[in-house]
């Protein structure tokens, strides 16, 4: 039977259609207010390059800049090094069953509400908190934990370490069981087989997991200002602040471009790095 | 069981009591009567979920939520099953870069999403209007509804479409006949979990919602305002419901591709 | 025939059921629009106006419901007004600082001065300034309070927080908490530095030069910077030790909670918070509104807002006055409602002690802002 292009297109084109108006225009559109002017608290259509240079030229935006880049980076390595024994265990050291719970039970948080458990971390991690409260009955403590980096990570892990873990999990199960067996009796030891026969084969699974712990840190605000205590701020607390500051969209346009321009370069050289073609 | 064993489950134990802590700290809490709790803890209350229940606010917040994440999930999954009928059925040019605009959304942070979308909807007069948080709902939930459509219709031998149109049923009767009800575990799954990321999704709806606030962003007011226990009690309520939700999914859509 | 039946019983449970799941879909329109039933007033405020602790008598007397929209800061006030539709908000509690603002922006309408029992003000609030354009008036205060030195009575004592120096004290490196607004904060690091006549907040180049060195020298004792929410919940777990830019407002409601917490107004002087009612343009709820400003000027409306459950304030009214060292004598004991009272915010006022919170009038705002933002990522 020909495919009649009605049918074809009444498929096609809901996706486009949505898209274009709620997510394409609204991002071209604030591209575009990044050139306005504002006066008197309010936005005028214009074409200026004063927004850009303002912010650019500014070193807390800098400074922002680069501690968001930098937790980021981290928070994608740490999490990735936290979650590889877990989904190793997961992959290679339980039954089919309890892999399938465990990933269900891993799925679970990342539809509970963030902002809930971001409260409980603050009164676990506060001064008088819980895990001081159980360091005190052994005589250590109390620990400063809350509006440190400290606490903004353990938000962070909050967020993405779920996710890291399902991630690596299926692409480690992904890798071929002959040929990690054929490692073994090669006499290769558990942590060589690991670094020059899984890693590699695994490697597009372990990249993306930690290419949306990137994203989702990256853009995170709550983290960082209800357990990182705004101290320094981040680009996304760096965006609220200046649309709450008289108006100034047009500034919170530009930090919002330079954010999505570097999650591009970031996701982009990452899935190139992914599935460029092993050397060896 | 060897050490090494030992030490791996250890871990992962480990990794699950990390992952669910506040989730249960919270519900632990949420009936516990200190308003900045720590150990040991006080005496057992209903208080904060009784505060929470009286307060009008918080029953209107609810009634946005349940509408808003309903409609912003049927629509996300029609259109998260019309793009991955799209992507089975066929090829076309610019095919790549039609599935990365399906795809793009989750890569956008949420506070930026929030600002694009409340300058747009405040310039075609949009703002503050539970359509707005309904539209940027279903641009957040396609892509997930698309996943797990598209892994469905992954296990549809494709020849069953073609044996359906020889048999002269036409393409609209096939869809309705074949396609959909073959479909229809997925389209049960990608409804209750888009339903279940709007139902929590606080950014975006904070920037746009302007009166009309979801339980989220009711939430978030609370943490920027009086902090109050009642935020356990509210979470523990959202944390049922949404959990609720994530298992009809994941049973109906294990069950059905167990037996299918 | 059971063929048949079972067919309609189907068929009619497919009906109920579709009909069922409809009613379900459709209750929060249905409630919508019973709810519909008392007038509805949007209000934009500070975080607690529209609580239940101010409103509910109104509400009830006047079958209304007050949906509020709550900010932080008059900059953050501006940005919202800024992105709503004009009679969004029918009622807007703005600090006076920013209610000129308001009025250059289009945002409110002019009031009736005789509407409002300015006769019952202390004299120095008659007239508050930029209330009134020549005789014309455009909001009315309602309330207000002072902002010094907020500390945890453990650490530091009353004496050694009569400076604003105590910020740089060892004991609180790593403890003091900044309430997340530049005029409060900057305004006293201002006061610090000697810039109290005529205002702290009105001073030249090499002076606002001073105040940013200064400012930047208390970063390394920074614990954070915090919202309502955190500056409250900070202060109470022992997160932070002192906070910058508050007052009583917010170790007031720590202190009925029993928190070792406390605010003075130091040396250098202390500045004054002041909020004030503006009725939206474009409203068709105007005379409600009236109303209730009125009835938050009454002595019953302003004992509520002296005990406030969010956050305290002072009434500028004799009869408030009067009525709460009737209603609840040690709150007015405690806040320093009493005429004479060591505490009485009136006489620090008169002994010129007390500054009010300004928009800086030598510089922009967008400069301050900006300031703050760098000094938050030094």
């Amino acid at each position: 039977m020909a495919t009649s292009s009605r049918y074809a297109f009444t498929w096609r084109l809901p996706m486009l259609i949505w898209q274009a108006a709620f997510f394409v225009v609204p991002l071209v559109f604030m591209a575009a207010i990044s050139f306005w002017l504002v006066k008197n608290y309010r936005m005028e259509p214009d074409f200026i390059l004063k927004n850009w240079s303002k912010m650019l030229g500014r070193g807390f935006f800098w400074d922002a800049y680069w501690i968001t880049l930098w937790r980021a980076s981290l928070a994608a390595l740490v999490i990735s090094l936290i979650a590889f024994p877990a989904s190793y265990s997961l992959a290679y050291k339980v039954s089919e069953s309890v892999r399938r719970w465990a990933v269900f039970f891993l799925i679970v948080p990342f539809f509970t509400s963030y902002l809930v458990r971001a409260y409980a971390w603050q009164v676990i991690l506060a001064e008088n908190g819980v895990v001081n409260a159980v360091l005190g009955q052994v005589g250590l403590g109390p620990f400063t934990m809350l509006n440190t980096g400290f606490g903004a990570m353990i938000g962070y892990l909050t967020l993405t370490l779920p996710l890291v873990i399902v991630l690596q999990t299926f692409s480690l199960s992904g890798v071929d069981r002959n040929q990690i067996e054929a490692a073994w009796n090669l006499g290769c030891s558990p942590l060589r087989t690991i670094v020059q026969v899984i890693v590699p084969s695994a490697r597009v699974g372990l990249i993306i997991g930690a290419v949306f712990c990137f994203i989702l840190t990256f853009g995170d605000f709550v983290s960082p200002f209800y357990l990182g205590g705004s101290k320094p701020p981040t680009l996304s607390i760096l965006i609220i602040d200046t649309t709450k500051s008289g108006q100034q969209w047009p500034r919170a346009a530009v930090v919002a471009l330079i954010m999505i321009a570097t999650l591009f370069c970031t996701a982009f050289a990452a899935v190139s790095a992914a599935y460029r073609k092993r050397t060896r | 069981m060897s050490i090494a064993t030992f030490a791996s489950r250890l871990y992962l134990a480990a990794v699950f009591f990390f992952v669910f802590l506040p989730i249960g700290a919270s519900v632990v809490f949420s009936f516990n009567s200190d308003r900045f709790p720590t150990l040991p803890l006080a005496s057992f209350t209903f208080e904060w979920y009784a505060k929470a229940f009286s307060d009008d606010k918080i029953w209107d917040a609810f009634r946005n939520s349940v509408a808003v994440s309903l409609t912003a999930a049927a629509m996300s999954t029609f259109i998260g099953f019309s793009t991955a009928y799209t992507d089975f059925r066929y090829g076309f040019r610019f095919k790549a870069a039609y599935l990365a605009l399906a795809l793009l959304p989750p890569t956008i942070p949420l506070v930026i999403m929030g600002l694009a979308m409340l300058a747009w909807l405040s310039q075609i007069g949009l703002s503050g209007t539970l359509f707005g948080i309904i539209a940027a709902h279903t641009v957040l939930g396609s892509p997930f509804a698309m996943a797990v459509c598209r892994l469905r219709l992954h296990q549809m031998d494709p020849s069953l479409e073609a044996a359906a149109w020889n048999l002269g049923a036409s393409e609209w009767a096939t869809m309705r006949h074949v396609v959909l009800p073959f479909s229809a575990p997925a389209l049960i799954s990608a409804f209750c979990l888009t339903a279940a990321v709007s139902f929590d999704e606080f950014a975006v709806a904070w920037f746009v919602s302007g009166l009309n606030r979801t339980v989220p962003v009711a939430i978030l007011e609370i943490l920027q305002g009086n902090v109050d226990p009642q935020i356990n009690a509210i979470g523990t309520v959202v944390f049922i419901t949404s959990m609720t939700l994530v298992v009809i999914a994941q049973t109906i859509f294990m069950r059905r591709n167990r037996n299918g | 025939m059971s063929h048949q039946s079972a067919k309609n019983v189907s068929r009619r449970t497919l009906l109920k059921t579709a009909g069922a799941s409809g009613v379900v879909l459709a209750a929060p329109m249905l409630n919508r629009a019973w709810a519909a039933d008392p007038v509805e007033i949007n209000m934009l405020a500070w975080y607690g106006h529209a609580e239940p602790d101010i409103v509910e008598e109104f509400e009830a007397q006047n079958n209304v419901k007050f949906v509020p929209k709550y900010y932080a800061g008059g900059d953050n006030m501006l940005a919202l007004m800024a992105q709503s539709p004009p009679g969004t908000y029918d009622i807007i509690l703005s600090d006076a600082e920013f209610v000129q603002q308001l009025n250059a922006a289009g945002y409110i309408q002019e009031l009736d001065p005789a509407d409002y029992p300015f006769d019952d003000f202390f004299p120095e609030f008659q007239k508050f300034p930029g209330h009134w354009i020549g005789d014309q008036l455009w909001s009315v205060m309602v309330r207000y309070g002072l902002l010094g030195v907020s500390f945890n009575t453990d650490v530091i004592t009353h004496d050694e927080a009569m400076s604003y120096n105590v910020f740089w004290d060892s004991r609180l490196t790593g403890k003091v908490g900044h309430f997340d607004w530049h005029l409060p904060n900057l305004g006293q690091m201002s006061l610090l530095n000697g810039n109290d006549n005529p205002s702290p907040f009105d001073i030249d180049g090499a002076a606002w030069e001073a105040v940013q060195e200064k400012t930047l020298s208390l970063k390394p004792q920074v614990g954070g910077y915090f919202d309502y929410g955190g500056t409250f919940s900070s202060l109470k777990t022992g997160e932070m030790h002192a906070v910058c830019g508050i007052g009583d407002w917010i170790t007031g409601v720590l202190q009925k909670d029993g928190a070792p917490v406390d605010s003075v107004i130091p040396e250098e002087g202390g500045i004054q918070w002041t909020e004030s009612y503006s009725v939206g343009i474009g409203t068709e709820k105007g005379e409600i509104a009236k109303k209730f400003i009125q009835y938050m000027l009454s002595p019953a409306g302003q004992v509520r807002s002296i005990q406030m459950a969010a956050y305290p304030g002072l009434s500028p009214t004799k009869s408030g006055w009067a009525a709460i060292q009737e209603a609840n004598p040690d709150e007015a004991k405690r806040s320093g409602l009493i005429e004479g009272a060591a505490n009485d915010p009136i006489r620090l006022k008169r002994e010129g002690r007390i500054h009010y919170r300004d928009i800086p009038r030598q510089q922009s705002l967008e400069d301050w802002n900006d300031f703050w933002s760098e000094y938050k990522n030094a």
